[in-house]
């Protein structure tokens, strides 16, 4: 019971933070159709940014995000008005090359400025748990779990609650429409993929002290993210949470009762499962060719 | 518009398809010609001996394995400027080619047949992983080519009948932990470990170790009461640990790469339990970053093999270590550079006893009849190519890497007890 227990509550606090790294991701997609591959080398340039300050500085890795969350929206937005403006109303396809030309592009600066060895943020706190009715749950982990259920709420908070926010979703929903009511379409795919980007500020603070990185570790974060949101549906911030939610649960219940070995066989075959379905993902919505026209 | 167009692309397609085909075929009957015609050395005008010999290298400098591959290349550029600053190799300087294969098994295929057939490089030296050399060394084979590869022990680099290719460490992988198990063998029989958990990441350099580490410390009496394999992309080990830290074993053996060794010890010390001995494949090999991942007070007394050390007292191995610190800050040098500089060591020796590059075979033959010094100590092998030798036992000690076994390598007297987390 208790190592059941104990699985569950790990699988969960996993997949907060997986939540939170795929959110920025799903939201740039929901907005403008933009596959951002390069997703996973921001949350890895961020990872290493807080790793040097927080190694020159001492200030705690986590709270930098309060820092690095601004500035990784100020990189989204000049990412967005210098490069992929340009490719505004071309495929999804074209966002993956383009995206993924940024991705290499990162990575390589990475590896010259950084150099290529394996870094992670040790806070004194890194090693340790709090222990409740038998259950261990890992600091890092927890602090980790709420700076993104934090972020996620105030996300929540914009999309549902602000003006801003319901521009984003009319975007997202009817672009043309939302254009016909008034709204700057360019303006507002500015701002998503903006907040999109700043969502790796906080995700990779948290990546760099939960697990190590190099330069190259990029690759399989995205992998891992997009997984997360074909499942969820794509463009859902409430799928890219029930996505890494079960995600999570399937590491640790897999590697719980069997060998960690099957989490990512049984990952793809619920995503499989899911799109045999659900073609649009849990949570997705099927696209309205006829408008997109 | 479309009806207009489309009957005269297709015939234009149909029209052209006989020729595209019969440019192809004559494409791959002059490359196979070429790659069945004499040793590329006979063919060039490099027989000259003014021109430089040219070394060719591919090396993954980008992807997944761009760490140990940038590691490599700084070791072969070492060797190429010490041994052209001594005069060269038979008297002429020597010049690296190296290309990128980006990690990737179908373009390491693409830059070994191009440089044999077209670049017509002299002598090749090895990549780096199982994953690359194994098809890698197929196609040097296939060519008549010497290949000494400074990683991928798996032993099925070793089944294929290959005459030209040559590991130059000490063991093959699941001969590796035979000098950790003979360590444990020398212990009083109070203080050897009665239980063991044998978790190892799946890969072709890790599990082979442990599953034979396993196999030998079961004969030993040492009881299994845990095991487990995890695939590559593995972040999460808490489970892991929880699993291990229940069976309460004496002994953890980890077959760790390097960023699972790191996770799965944070995750053993969050839950606070720290095994009387642990011992990890490569991860505790990489030096600094492994101290700075898991806090270099807790890597006191943890047992891991090893193929080289820096102060191992063997010949060029302090030039070496002198000079990788002059040229990168004062680091010490990765076990991978240290490789790399040994293959090419092994190549040098062959190509000096033989005296001449002109025949391939002659070189593989020297080398299966004579032992070798390098910086890792003396290298032999036997007739597939294996080595025969044994890897070195090491131990972080006073937050630093030493060598406990076997006794002429030690830099150390003894091992020490590993101590709780910190």
């Amino acid at each position: 019971m208790t190592q059941l227990v104990q699985a569950l509550v790990l699988g969960l606090l996993i997949g907060g933070v997986y939540a939170l790294m795929a959110s920025g991701l799903t939201l740039i997609f929901g907005v403008m159709n933009i596959i951002n591959v390069a997703h996973g080398a921001l949350l890895i340039l961020v990872a290493f940014v807080t790793w040097k300050t927080w190694s020159v500085t001492g200030i705690d890795p986590i709270l930098l995000s309060i820092i690095m969350t601004p500035v990784m929206f100020g990189v989204g937005w000049l990412l967005y008005k210098g490069v992929l403006s340009r490719i505004s109303g071309s495929s999804p396809g074209m966002s993956v090359l383009l995206t993924f030309g940024i991705a290499i592009t990162i990575e390589g600066i990475l590896n010259v400025t950084a150099g290529n060895r394996f870094r992670s943020a040790t806070p004194s706190y890194f090693s340790e748990s709090y222990r409740l009715f038998g259950i261990s749950l890992p600091k890092a982990q927890v602090y980790g779990c709420l700076a993104a259920v934090i972020v996620l709420g105030l996300l929540y908070v914009v999309l549902a609650k602000t003006w801003t926010g319901r521009a984003i979703r009319a975007t997202a929903q009817n672009a043309s429409g939302a254009a016909l009511v008034g709204i700057q379409s360019a303006a507002v795919a500015a701002l998503a993929f903006a907040i999109g980007a700043a969502t790796t500020g906080v995700g990779g603070s948290i990546l760099s002290v939960l697990y190590p990185f190099f330069p190259a570790s990029h690759y399989d974060w995205i992998s891992r993210l997009l997984g997360i949101i074909v499942l969820g549906g794509m463009g859902s911030l409430a799928g890219a949470l029930v996505g890494a939610l079960i995600l999570g649960l399937a590491e640790t219940l897999t590697a719980t009762y069997g060998s960690l070995q099957w989490s990512t066989l049984i990952f793809y075959a619920v995503i499989m499962l899911v799109l045999l379905f659900r073609p649009q993902g849990l949570f997705g919505s099927r696209l309205r060719q006829d408008v997109m026209a | 518009m479309a009806k207009q167009h489309k009957p005269r692309n297709a015939a234009r397609g149909r029209w052209s398809a006989t020729p595209i085909r019969g440019i192809a075929t004559t494409a791959v009957l002059m490359l196979a010609v070429a790659a069945c015609g004499t040793a590329p050395s006979e063919q060039t005008a490099s027989g000259n001996s003014d021109d430089p010999i040219v070394v060719g290298i591919s090396l993954p400098l980008t992807g997944d394995f761009s760490q140990p591959g940038g590691e490599a290349r700084k070791g072969y550029e070492i060797w190429r400027d010490q041994v052209n600053a001594d005069g060269g190799l038979l008297g002429r300087q020597v010049e690296l080619k190296i290309t990128d294969d980006a990690s990737n098994q179908d373009t390491v295929v693409t830059d070994y047949t191009k440089l044999i057939t077209q670049d017509k490089v002299d002598l090749l030296l090895g990549t780096f992983s199982t994953l690359l050399n194994f098809p890698a060394s197929a196609v040097a084979e296939k060519n008549g080519m010497l290949y000494v590869e400074p990683a991928g022990g798996a032993p099925k680099m070793f089944d294929r009948g290959f005459t030209k290719l040559f590991f130059s460490q000490q063991a093959t992988a699941p001969r590796q932990p035979e000098v950790f198990v003979d360590y444990i063998r020398t212990l009083p029989e109070n203080e050897r470990p009665k239980t063991a958990a044998y978790p190892t990441q799946d890969d072709p350099f890790t599990t082979p170790v442990i599953e034979s580490m396993q196999k030998q410390l079961e004969e030993l009496g040492v009881e299994t009461v845990y095991t487990t394999t995890y695939p590559a992309d593995a972040t999460n080990f808490q489970t892991i640990a929880s699993a291990i830290a229940a069976a309460k074993p004496d002994l953890i053996a980890h077959g760790a790469v390097f960023e699972d060794g790191v996770g799965l010890i944070r995750s053993l010390q969050q839950l606070n339990y720290s095994p009387e001995m642990l011992f990890q494949t490569s991860a505790p090999t990489n030096a600094g970053q492994y101290s700075d991942g898991i806090g270099i007070a807790n890597t006191e007394g943890i047992f891991f093999t090893v193929s080289w050390n820096e102060k191992a007292n063997t010949p060029k191995n302090e030039e070496f270590v002198a000079e990788y610190a002059k040229r990168f800050d004062g680091a010490i040098p990765a076990e991978d550079a240290a490789d790399a500089y040994a293959a090419a060591q092994v190549v040098q020796a062959a190509v000096e006893a033989v005296g001449s590059l002109d025949d391939q075979d002659k070189l593989a033959d020297w080398l299966h009849a004579n032992e070798v010094e390098t910086i890792l100590g003396p290298l032999a092998w036997d007739e597939t190519g294996a080595p025969t030798g044994q890897f070195l036992l090491g131990q972080w000690q006073n937050g630093e890497t030493e060598v406990v076994a076997p006794a002429d390598a030690a830099t150390v007297d003894s091992a020490v007890a590993k101590t709780p987390w910190q």
